[in-house]
């Protein structure tokens, strides 16, 4: 798993995929903390994670749509399924090496908070929950995102798919809000990305969040490890 | 050692394998021969666990490749035909990666330098592989077969997008690989599994259908003929052939030059002798006489096309038409090219014309 994550990681920077990825989040935390910080007169910086959330949503199905479609296309998974490694161990090394992008970047978004506190008082237990917050979300989105690049050979239908789902988790809240059945509803927004994100965001630890979003990505490096094995069976 | 016990795959409604049954023992170089498409890459896809059989075993150095697969595949070296490389990545990051991914436990710098310098990729050991040309991809992919000493090493087609030079070496190095490892070898180039292999196994339509030395195959296909040109009244020659201890069976080729007979000799046994004491007992001249081994080309056409003929094909008449070997060669072997194999031949050589005349010699 580490050799693979290790691979991963290398492959990032020497394609612009990193470089751009990191660059356009970091892009717009700096315009939406001018935007709160200086235009708002605010000191309200959940204002700012919880905007990023949705582009953090959309910019993960970039960083993982090539992670295993195009080991397929270029027969390059010839080499991973042929080495004493486990399935599960390639999803592992994969998710390590996209997760490990995303959160360079997010640790990264915390810069301006730090400048912040040589002149003012941020709030460090808030920002420290956003912080982990669109950690675990990311992780989930993250697998997500993996789990649809091993279903086709293609890296751009796996990020149309994956980008489909993240729009998908974004605005179930307003198809929960739709549905008359309230058991329906009620599931619906059970599974709501951003309903779980706002506990973060509103400054509360909540454990059924940090559960779900950790079930959903080992859920999903399940799957793709069992659909890299049902390859060599058709 | 690998053993591989009734092999059956199917993709769908299409059957690749069916009942496939071989093993190899100690070192040596295995060639393991058949048309496109005849299911030698899956084969080899499902010995490295690529692939999974839909029913059949395959057992490497004693690991099954489905219950033990890390072990069984730690002892494996796989050169698939695509080699797996990633172009964005240099020599020495990807040997660096997969030296990691196979978990070898050995010195990183020392190991990858010794393959490096035994598969003469050290000059571009630095550069990205999407630079390279095909022929130094194909290197790096052997390296990474080679990258931690595997006993078996599974080799699928090596030397495609070879220079001849580089070929040359390619294949010595297999041979002194196969003095210490297992390799099995798929190969197109006859000529390379001749001179590398000494056991070959072919397969035809997911099956195997001769395995052996080639002079096991030899055997099997078709004895030896003797070819023999005689200046001689023709009915007596014939009478007298048919008559000698050792021939099985006589048959007249033609009439190479005016009263000169051509025959192909059916031995069981040394003939040659008894043939030139006739000719000079009856004061016959005797202008010719040579064997006719089978070549691994014969063996493969036969075995992989299926139709045998039992006529011998006149060769005098065809000198002209020297280019379209396929049908040459087939009709030296006795047999006839299927339609479809004379239309292929036809389409690669454009010569349409010749191929037409060769059939009505034949």
């Amino acid at each position: 798993m580490g050799a693979v994550a290790k691979k991963e990681l290398k492959q990032y920077f020497h394609s612009p995929v990193a470089y751009v990825c990191i660059g356009v989040l970091m892009a717009l935390f700096g315009f939406f903390y001018t935007q709160v910080l200086i235009s708002g007169s605010s000191s309200n910086i959940s204002y700012v994670y919880s905007n990023m959330f949705v582009w953090c949503m959309l910019v993960i199905p970039i960083l993982t749509m090539r992670t295993l479609s195009e080991e397929r296309r270029n027969k390059t998974d010839q080499a991973l399924l042929t080495a004493p490694v486990s399935t599960m161990g390639i999803a592992g090394g994969k998710f390590v090496g996209a997760f490990s992008i995303y959160g360079l970047a997010m640790t990264m978004s915390l810069i301006p908070a730090v400048v912040l506190s040589f002149v003012g008082k941020p709030n460090w237990g808030m920002i420290f929950g956003e912080y982990l917050g669109a950690l675990f979300f990311g992780m989930a989105m993250t697998a997500i995102g993996i789990f649809v690049s091993s279903l086709t050979e293609n890296p751009v239908i796996a990020a149309i798919g994956s980008l489909g789902i993240a729009i998908f988790l974004m605005v179930i809240d307003s198809v929960s809000s739709a549905v008359n059945n309230p058991v329906l509803s009620k599931v619906v927004s059970w599974i709501s990305f951003s309903t779980r994100y706002q506990q973060f965001t509103s400054g509360t630890f909540d454990i059924s969040s940090v559960v779900f979003f950790l079930s959903v990505t080992v859920a999903m490096l399940f799957l793709t490890s069992r659909r890299l094995e049902s390859r060599r069976w058709n | 050692m690998i053993e591989v016990s009734h092999l059956t795959k199917r993709y769908g409604p299409n059957t690749a394998l069916v009942d496939v049954n071989f093993s190899v023992e100690g070192s040596g170089v295995v060639g393991f021969l058949g048309p496109n498409g005849a299911g030698k890459s899956t084969t080899m896809n499902i010995i490295t666990g690529y692939l999974s059989a839909t029913s059949g075993t395959v057992n490497v150095e004693g690991h099954d490749i489905l219950d033990d697969a890390d072990e069984a595949k730690r002892n494996i070296g796989y050169l698939p035909e695509l080699p797996p490389l990633y172009m964005d990545m240099t020599v020495e990051e990807y040997l660096g990666f997969l030296f990691d991914l196979k978990k070898v436990q050995k010195s990183k710098k020392e190991h990858i330098g010794q393959i490096c310098r035994r598969t003469g990729i050290d000059q571009v050991y630095t550069r990205l592989i999407g630079n390279l040309s095909k022929g130094y991809r194909q290197r790096v992919g052997l390296a990474q077969a080679l990258l931690g000493d595997p006993p078996v090493l599974i080799l699928d087609e090596p030397t495609v997008g070879l220079d001849p030079k580089q070929i040359i070496e390619i294949r010595n190095l297999i041979k002194t690989l196969g003095k210490t490892h297992t390799v099995i070898l798929s190969s197109h180039i006859l000529q390379e599994i001749e001179v590398t292999c000494g056991r070959i196994i072919i397969i035809n339509n997911g099956k195997v259908v001769a395995d052996g030395t080639q002079e096991e195959l030899a055997e099997t296909v078709e004895p030896q003929r003797l070819l023999v040109e005689i200046e001689a009244p023709k009915a007596e020659v014939q009478e007298s052939l048919k008559n000698l201890p050792h021939v099985e069976d006589s048959e007249l080729m033609g009439e190479a030059e005016p009263g000169v007979w051509k025959f192909s000799l059916k031995e069981c046994g040394d003939t040659r002798r008894e043939v030139f004491q006739m000719c000079k007992n009856e004061d016959w001249t005797l202008l010719s006489m040579s064997g006719r081994h089978n070549t691994l080309e014969d063996i493969f056409l036969r075995l992989t096309n299926g139709t045998v003929d039992n006529r011998i094909g006149d060769r005098s008449g065809k000198s002209g038409n020297s280019k379209n070997v396929r049908s040459t060669v087939a009709n030296a072997v006795g047999y006839t090219v299927p339609e479809t194999d004379e239309d292929l031949a036809r389409e690669q050589d454009g010569k349409a014309d010749n191929d037409a005349s060769v059939k009505e010699d034949s």
